[in-house]
C-alpha cells in the first residue's frame, strides 16, 4: 500500500480554472464541501458548493484585537491565512447531542442519541486545511481516540472527514507556527495538498483516499519550474514570519511561576470572555447541557463548548477553586504551553495565532510567554514532537473505560446524617463490581447533571453509593427509595493502592463525608488483617450528629485488633467523647510511622493539615494518599473540568500520592 | 498521699511534662499533688476565680461555652497530657470556660499564688516552664483557628 | 423536587405573574412560547396573569413571576405583599433584575423632568429611585434580557417541575457568538461591543446581525468594564457612559463606571 502511493505521489499540475473538479470528485462520493469564503467582514469556514465560493482575490491582516479582510488585483484563492474558524466546528461541533436519558414505567435508561435519521454524520471534506490546522486535528485525535476513554462521537466524524490541505503563502503578523513547530509546510495528516501558483496548483497526496481522488482526476505531472515556484512560497512564508521563539523553558518555566506578577498584571487586561478557547483548534473543554421535556421524563444531554475562563467551570459546590480571574489565566496558559506536555506528549499550542487576533483586549500569548514563560531570543530548530514524561508511561489501552450508563436498582437507602444517604444498590454489571475501593461512578438521573459519587461499599450483589445533598442533583439521588432506578457510570477513577498496605502499619484519617470513599479501604483492611502491622483510624466530624455509618464505626472501635479514635468539631452536653480537630487525635501519639502508609480523606485544607502532622510522626509524602474532588462533568478525562495543574483529577486520580502531587496539592486558585 | 516521685512520673507521662527538663520537672512536682475528680464534677466554672494550673494524667474533661439560647457548647476536651487553668498564671486569674469531668480524671495540680512566687525567684524555672506553656498555648491557637474554619459545614445552599 | 414541587405536592403548583413599571414585554414572552404553551398550562395552574387571562388571585403563588422595577410607594407595597404570599419569586427583564432604562432618572433629581414633560406635576408621585426587585425583597431566582428570552424560561419552568437547578449559564455573550460562528464585530469591524462584559442568554442576538452588544442582560459575573474600555476598539473614555447607559445601567458594575465618566448624558434637564 505504501509503495502505491510513492508510486502516484509524483506531485501533479491542477489548472486554477479546473478546482471545480476536484470538488465536484468528492461530492460525487457523498461528501458535504467545507472551505474558506468571506463572511460578514472575515474568512470563515462554510459549506460551499463550488470553486466560486472561494475568497479569490482576497487577503487578510490579523494583530492583536484586530482583523480585517484585505482585496488584491490578483484571483488567487488561498493567499490569507486562517479566520476565526477551524475544521474542529465540524469534527468537535459546539453542540452534539451525546445521550438519551427516559424514564419508562420500568425504570430509568440511558442510551446513545436515537434513533438517528443517518446511522452517520454527513461525510465532510475540508478545503483549505493549513498546516498548523492539520497540527491542531492530530492534536484532537490524541485527545479524543488514545485515551482511557474514547469519544464516538468525534470518532465518527473524525473517520469521515477527507483532509485537502493547502500550503501557506501569506501568514499574517499573529501567525507563529515556525515557532510552535507546525509549519509552515504540510507535511503530515492530509489526504490532498495544493500549494497555490498563479495559474493553477500543484497537487501531492498522502493517503490511500487521497490517491483515489487524484487519479480520478487524471492530471499530469507538475514540470520542474512549478515545484521551483512551490518551494520558493513555502520559503517565503516562512522568512515572513521571522525569527522563530525559543520555546525550550516554557514547559518547565511556566509551571515553576505560579506567583509570578505577570498573571496579575495580564488579569487586569484579560475580559475573561473566553473567545480564546472557542477560537482555539485544540481546546477541548465541554460541559454536558440537559434539553429535556417540561417534566423531564425524557432528556437529551447534549456536550456543549466550554471554556476553563468561565468561573463556574472549576465550581463545586462548596465554591470555586479558581475565584479569580488570574488563576484562570493561568489555568488556560500553562495548560495550553505546558501541562498539555505532561498529559498528551506535545505543546497544546500549533501557533494559528487566532487567540492573539480575536482577543478583544489585544493580549497577545507570545507577549505573555516572554514575560511569564521563559521564552528566550534564540531561534529554536524545528520542534519534534517529545513526551515530557516524569515517570514510566503507563500503559493504557483506549476505550477501556467505561463508556454508557448502566441501570441500577436501589434496594434500600439509610440516612447517615442530616443531608446524607447511602443508596444500596443491586447490579449484575460485571465491571461495577469488579471495582476498587477509592474508585467512583457518575451518578445520574434524566434531566439532571450527572454527580461524581464515591463507592462507599462493594457487595457480591452491588455497591452501595454514599450522597451528600449539595444541590438539586444530589437531593434527587438522596430521595430515591427502594424500586427506584438510576444510571450509574463507572467504576471511574485510580482508586487507593490496597497492595502498599501489605507489610506495613496503616493509618487511616477521615473527616466528615471523606468517610465514605475510605469505607471500602478499611473493608480491605480487615479482609486482609493478619498480613498488615497495626490499624489506626482516626475519624473526624462536625457534631455528633454529622457522623457517618455509626453503628458500624461503633462496633470497630470495640475490636481489639484495630485503634480507632474519633473527635468532633463541637458538641452539646450529652457527647463524652473528644471535641477538637482530628489532628488533636494523633499529634501526640507516640507511635513511629517510619513503616506505615497512610490514606487520608477530607476538606482539602484538613487533609495538609493532616498531612503535616503525619509527616511529624515519619510518614513520608510517597507514603501518604489523599483523594481529591473537583467539578466533574464526564468522569472520564475528556471535558476538562477537573484539571489541577497537569492531572485530570477524575482519570489520574481520584487518589494521590503528596509526593506525586507535589506543590499542586497547595498552590492556590489551581 | 502523693510521694514527689510519683507525682514526678505522673507529669513525666504526657507530652507537656516529657517536654520539660528533668530539672524543671522536679521542681514542679515538689510543689504539686495528685488529685483525682469523678465524673460530672464541675472543675471549674466561667468567670470564677482560678487558682490552680493543672496536668491532666488520666480521663478527659470537656471545656464548655454557655451560649445563652443554646446552652452549653463543648468547643474542646482536655485529653491526658494537655494542661488546664493557664490564667492561674495570668491576670486577671479568671476561668476563661467552664470544665466539666466526662471520664473519672486524675490531674497533678500546682497552687496559683506558689508557682508565681516560685517563678518569680527562679529565672531558669520560669524560663522552661513559660516556654512549654507557651508552645501548649500556640498548638492550641492554632488548633482552635483551624477549627473556626468549620471546614465539615455545608455551605449555603441555593435555593434549588 | 423543588421547594415548589415539594410544597405543592400533587396539584399543579400555583403561578402568577404581575407587573410594575416594565413595558410589559416579558411577560409576552411567557404567550410567545405558542408550542408549548398547552404543556404549561397542564403542569402549572396560572392563577393570575392580567394580559392574558381574567382570572385573578391575590395570592397565595407557588411561583410568581415578576416584571418591572419598583418607581412608586404603591408598588412597592404591593411587591412586599407579594413576597409574603409566594414560595418562588422569580424576577423576569432588565427593569426587574437591574432597573431598567427608568433606571436613567436616578442621577437626576426628577423633579425638574416632571415639570418639563407634564402640564400637573404635582399628580406625579413617584420614589425618588426607580430600582430592581432585589432591592427590596428576596429573589429566588432571575431571567435577564429585554425582553427575556423565551428559551430560558421554559429552561426554568422545566427546572422547576423537574427538580433541577436552572441551567442558566453566567458567561460572556462572546461564548453565545463563538458556538453560532458569528463574527466578532469588534475585532473584525471596529465595532463597539458589550458583549465580554454582558451576561448571555440572547442566544448573541445583536452581533449575529452585525450590530454591538448594548447590554441588554446586564452585566456578568468578572465583568472586566475598565478594560473593555481602555482596551477593546470601539470603545474609549469619550463614549464609556454613552455605551453603558442603557437597559441595565444601574447595575454594578456599569453604574460604576458610568459615576467614573461623569454620569450618564443628558443628566439634567
Amino acid at each position: 500500500m505504501a509503495q502505491a502511493i510513492a508510486s502516484t505521489n509524483v506531485p501533479r499540475w491542477l489548472p486554477a480554472d479546473q478546482l471545480d473538479r476536484l470538488i465536484d470528485v468528492l461530492r460525487a462520493d457523498g461528501r458535504t464541501i467545507i472551505g474558506p469564503t468571506v463572511r460578514d467582514g472575515a474568512i470563515v469556514l462554510a459549506e460551499i458548493q463550488g470553486a466560486a465560493d472561494l475568497p479569490a482575490g482576497r487577503g487578510d491582516e490579523a494583530s492583536p484585537g484586530r482583523y480585517r479582510v484585505t482585496q488584491r488585483e490578483d484571483s488567487r484563492r488561498f493567499d490569507h491565512a486562517v479566520g476565526p474558524m477551524s475544521p474542529k466546528r465540524w469534527t468537535f461541533p459546539p453542540r452534539a447531542p451525546i445521550r438519551l436519558g427516559r424514564r419508562t414505567s420500568a425504570g430509568v435508561r440511558f442510551s446513545g442519541v436515537d434513533p438517528r435519521p443517518t446511522p452517520r454524520p454527513t461525510p465532510l471534506a475540508f478545503i483549505g486545511v493549513r498546516a498548523c490546522e492539520l497540527a491542531a486535528i492530530k492534536i484532537q485525535d490524541h485527545v479524543f481516540l488514545d485515551g482511557p476513554a474514547v469519544d464516538g462521537d468525534y470518532r465518527a466524524r473524525r473517520a469521515s472527514a477527507f483532509l485537502v490541505a493547502v500550503e501557506c503563502a501569506t501568514p499574517t503578523s499573529t501567525c507563529f507556527c515556525t515557532s510552535m513547530g507546525t509549519g509552515p509546510e504540510v507535511t503530515t495528516g492530509f489526504d490532498v495538498v495544493l500549494t497555490e501558483l498563479d495559474d493553477g496548483f500543484i497537487v501531492r497526496v498522502g493517503s490511500p483516499a487521497g490517491v483515489t481522488v487524484v487519479d480520478a482526476l487524471s492530471l499530469s505531472p507538475a514540470d520542474g519550474s512549478a515545484m521551483k515556484a512551490a518551494e520558493a512560497v513555502v520559503a517565503g512564508a516562512r522568512d515572513a514570519m521571522g525569527s522563530p521563539m525559543n520555546m525550550e523553558n516554557v514547559h518547565e518555566g511556566l509551571q515553576a511561576s505560579p506567583e509570578h506578577p505577570g498573571w496579575a498584571a495580564v488579569a487586569e487586561r484579560c475580559l475573561s470572555c473566553t473567545n480564546c478557547t472557542l477560537v482555539c483548534p485544540t481546546c477541548f473543554c465541554t460541559s454536558v447541557v440537559e434539553r429535556s421535556d417540561l417534566d423531564g421524563s425524557i432528556s437529551t444531554s447534549e456536550r456543549t463548548w466550554d471554556s476553563c475562563f468561565n468561573e463556574g467551570f472549576a465550581k463545586v459546590a462548596g465554591g470555586s477553586f479558581r475565584p479569580l480571574v488570574k488563576d484562570r489565566y493561568r489555568q488556560w496558559l500553562t495548560h495550553k504551553f505546558s501541562t498539555w506536555w505532561d498529559q498528551f506528549g506535545s505543546s497544546g499550542c500549533v501557533g494559528c495565532g487566532r487567540c492573539i487576533a480575536w482577543c478583544p483586549a489585544g493580549i497577545d500569548v507570545r507577549e505573555e510567554l516572554a514575560v511569564i514563560g521563559g521564552v528566550g531570543p534564540v531561534p529554536m530548530p524545528q520542534l519534534s514532537v517529545v513526551a515530557a514524561a516524569t515517570e514510566a508511561p503507563v500503559t493504557i489501552s483506549p476505550g477501556s473505560v467505561p463508556a454508557a450508563f448502566v441501570t441500577v436498582h436501589v434496594d434500600g437507602s439509610s440516612r447517615e446524617t442530616a443531608d446524607t444517604m447511602t443508596l444500596h444498590l443491586n447490579t449484575t454489571d460485571r465491571r461495577l463490581l469488579a471495582g476498587r475501593p477509592g474508585q467512583f461512578v457518575m451518578a445520574t438521573l434524566p434531566a439532571f447533571s450527572a454527580a461524581p459519587i464515591s463507592i462507599s461499599r462493594f457487595r457480591s450483589d452491588g455497591l452501595d453509593l454514599t450522597i451528600r445533598a449539595a444541590g438539586p442533583a444530589t437531593r434527587a439521588l438522596t430521595e430515591l427509595e427502594r424500586g427506584s432506578t438510576l444510571g450509574v457510570r463507572g467504576p471511574l477513577g485510580r482508586g487507593w493502592p490496597v497492595e502498599e498496605m501489605t507489610g506495613r502499619d496503616v493509618v487511616i484519617v477521615a473527616g466528615g463525608v471523606g468517610l465514605a470513599p475510605l469505607r471500602p479501604l478499611i473493608d480491605a483492611c480487615l479482609a486482609e488483617r493478619d498480613a498488615l502491622g497495626a490499624v489506626r483510624i482516626y475519624l473526624g466530624a462536625r457534631t455528633p450528629t454529622d457522623r457517618l455509618f455509626v453503628e458500624e464505626v461503633g462496633r470497630l472501635a470495640l475490636r481489639m485488633d484495630i485503634e480507632v479514635e474519633e473527635t468532633v468539631d463541637r458538641a452539646g452536653p450529652v457527647w463524652l467523647g473528644r471535641v477538637g480537630i482530628v489532628t488533636q487525635l494523633f499529634d501526640h501519639a507516640t507511635w513511629d510511622g517510619r513503616n506505615a502508609v497512610a490514606f487520608v480523606c477530607g476538606p482539602e485544607r484538613m487533609m495538609q493539615a493532616t498531612s503535616e502532622v503525619l509527616f511529624s510522626r515519619g510518614i513520608d509524602v510517597d507514603r501518604t494518599w489523599v483523594t481529591l474532588e473537583r467539578n466533574m462533568s464526564c468522569g472520564v478525562g475528556l471535558c476538562g473540568h477537573c484539571q489541577l495543574g497537569k492531572f485530570f483529577v477524575c482519570k489520574d486520580g481520584p487518589v494521590f500520592s503528596l509526593a506525586e502531587l507535589g506543590p499542586a496539592f497547595t498552590t492556590d486558585g489551581l | 498521699m502523693s510521694t514527689r516521685s510519683t507525682v514526678d512520673n505522673a507529669l513525666a507521662s504526657g507530652w507537656f511534662g516529657a517536654g520539660l527538663t528533668d530539672a524543671a520537672r522536679a521542681h514542679l512536682a515538689d510543689m504539686a499533688h495528685l488529685t483525682s475528680y469523678p465524673i460530672g464534677e464541675v472543675v471549674i466554672r466561667e468567670g470564677q476565680a482560678i487558682d490552680s494550673l493543672a496536668v491532666v494524667v488520666e480521663g478527659r474533661l470537656a471545656l464548655r461555652l454557655n451560649v445563652p439560647g443554646r446552652g452549653a457548647v463543648t468547643v474542646l476536651t482536655i485529653e491526658p497530657g494537655d494542661v488546664i487553668g493557664w490564667s492561674a498564671l495570668i491576670p486577671p486569674h479568671r476561668a476563661t470556660s467552664t470544665i466539666v469531668v466526662l471520664e473519672p480524671t486524675s490531674v497533678v495540680e500546682l497552687e496559683g499564688a506558689a508557682l508565681r512566687a516560685r517563678l518569680d525567684e527562679d529565672p531558669i524555672l520560669a524560663a522552661a516552664v513559660l516556654w512549654r506553656l507557651l508552645d501548649a498555648v500556640a498548638r492550641r491557637l492554632s488548633a482552635t483557628r483551624t477549627q473556626l474554619l468549620d471546614l465539615f459545614a455545608q455551605p449555603d445552599r441555593e435555593p434549588w | 423536587m423543588s421547594p415548589t414541587a415539594r410544597r405543592s405536592g400533587r396539584r399543579r403548583p400555583r403561578v402568577g405573574v404581575v407587573k410594575f413599571a416594565s413595558c410589559d414585554g416579558c411577560q409576552l414572552t411567557l404567550l410567545d412560547l405558542e408550542d408549548d404553551l398547552l404543556a404549561i398550562a397542564e403542569r402549572f395552574d396560572i392563577v393570575e396573569f392580567p394580559e392574558a387571562t381574567s382570572r385573578r388571585s391575590a395570592g397565595p403563588f407557588d411561583v410568581l413571576l415578576v416584571e418591572g422595577s419598583i418607581s412608586t410607594e404603591e408598588q412597592l407595597e404591593e411587591l412586599l405583599r407579594l413576597r409574603r404570599e409566594s414560595t418562588t419569586l422569580v424576577t423576569i427583564g432588565a427593569c426587574a433584575t437591574a432597573g431598567g432604562i427608568q433606571a436613567l432618572r436616578n442621577w437626576s433629581e426628577h423633579g425638574p423632568w416632571a415639570a418639563t414633560v407634564y402640564p400637573r406635576p404635582e399628580l406625579i408621585e413617584s420614589l425618588a429611585m426607580a430600582t430592581p426587585v432585589a432591592d427590596h425583597v428576596t429573589v429566588d431566582a432571575e431571567l435577564r434580557g429585554c425582553p427575556i428570552d423565551p428559551q430560558q424560561l421554559l429552561e426554568l419552568l422545566t427546572a422547576l417541575v423537574v427538580g433541577r437547578r436552572p441551567q442558566l449559564p453566567d458567561e460572556s455573550v462572546c461564548a453565545e457568538c463563538k458556538r453560532r460562528g458569528a463574527t466578532c464585530v469588534v475585532v473584525s469591524q471596529g465595532t463597539a461591543c458589550l458583549g465580554p462584559v454582558t451576561r448571555t442568554g440572547c442566544g448573541a442576538l445583536c452581533p449575529v446581525y452585525g450590530r454591538g452588544c448594548y447590554g441588554c442582560f446586564g452585566p456578568r459575573n468578572d465583568a472586566n468594564v475598565v478594560s473593555l474600555i481602555a482596551n477593546t476598539a470601539g470603545l474609549d473614555d469619550s463614549v464609556a457612559s454613552t455605551r453603558l447607559a442603557g437597559f441595565t445601567a444601574w447595575a454594578e458594575p456599569f453604574r460604576s463606571v458610568i459615576d467614573d465618566h461623569g454620569g450618564p448624558p443628558g443628566a439634567k434637564p
